[in-house]
């Protein structure tokens, strides 16, 4: 069984490690978005082969596996606020509030040409202008709304 | 080592990291974004260091990346509209979810089955942008065409 909770300075240098392993081995920058973008980019034009950014998305996914093998089982239960408050027959717009919430970070990622990886670490590590103001808006963002469904749950 | 091995492990350290520390959990995210929590910003703050230096580094190393050959560059890049209003959908989709594509990848791969809705939710949205921005790669659809030609048509046949 795996201890529950890496510390905040094993787990963060460990993920900075991943960016600076990415520029040197292919002298690129690290993006989770980057890998659906080029399996769904293939899978498009009916091709399986997918370049090392697609295989590092099924790594991540892979990673999640291994650990909860390790663990002895997923690292948590329900799902956050929407299990904690929406009961009975409420629990029917779970799924398409997630979905709806999934398209709009996979189409806002890509427009913003990266995530919470791509422009939040890595892009800000470069100290890029761009990922700067793309992971200040995107915090911006996700903490309003949070406070937002935190006064309507409440 | 191919890079598509070198890929694919990278991703398994990255996935393992992101998992383990919980940023997989929608509750650690949610604590943070609500200021109950330092841990995310942390952790957040510790990678951006780390890799800044290794970066750094690497740069001043003036070495060719291992298995591209590539001289280790980059060039800034200036904020555009893009940045900003993606960011915004991006951020909106971040907090009703409380995960972002990397935690969204970890959930499937532990087997929990809400991540699943968010999961395909990326995935069309990846599609929706691709499916805009590379008109090239499309097919000739005559779909619109056909629409313009039947208004046209039905008040002449009336």
């Amino acid at each position: 069984m795996l201890h529950p909770q890496l510390a905040w300075y094993i787990a963060g240098p460990v993920l900075g490690l991943c960016v600076v392993a990415c520029r040197a081995l292919f002298n690129a920058r690290l993006g989770v978005t980057g890998g659906y973008s080029e399996i769904i980019g293939r899978l498009r034009e009916g091709q399986l082969a997918f370049d090392w950014r697609g295989w590092f998305l099924i790594g991540v996914v892979l990673g999640g596996g291994l650990y909860a093998l390790a663990a002895g089982g997923p690292d948590f239960h329900g799902y956050g606020w929407l299990t904690a408050h929406l009961h009975g027959s409420a629990q029917a717009a779970i799924a398409p509030i997630l979905l709806a919430a999934g398209v709009l970070i996979g189409y806002g990622a890509k427009l913003a040409g990266g995530c919470t990886s791509g422009n939040g670490l890595s892009g800000t590590a470069m100290f890029s202008p761009a990922s700067l103001a793309a992971t200040a808006t995107f915090f911006a963002t996700a903490i309003v709304v949070s406070f937002l469904i935190e006064a309507v749950v409440s | 080592m191919s890079s598509r091995v070198a890929g694919l492990g990278v991703g398994l350290v990255f996935g393992v990291g992101l998992s383990w520390s919980g940023l997989t959990s929608p509750d650690v995210i949610r604590q943070a974004l609500l200021f109950e929590s330092s841990y995310l910003f942390l952790v957040f703050a510790s990678a951006v260091l780390v890799a800044a230096v290794g970066l750094a580094l690497l740069r001043r190393s003036e070495m060719r990346a291992l298995l591209t050959r590539a001289p280790v560059n980059w060039t800034p890049e200036r904020p555009a509209h893009r940045h900003i209003a993606g960011s915004a959908l991006f951020g909106v989709g971040w907090g009703i979810a409380d995960a972002c594509p990397g935690p969204i990848a970890t959930q499937v791969g532990q087997g929990i089955a809400w991540g699943l809705f968010t999961f395909a939710g990326v995935v069309f949205g990846v599609y929706l942008f691709l499916r805009r921005n590379q008109p090239e790669t499309e097919p000739a659809i005559d779909a619109p065409v056909t629409r313009d030609v039947r208004m046209r048509v039905t008040p002449a046949t009336r």
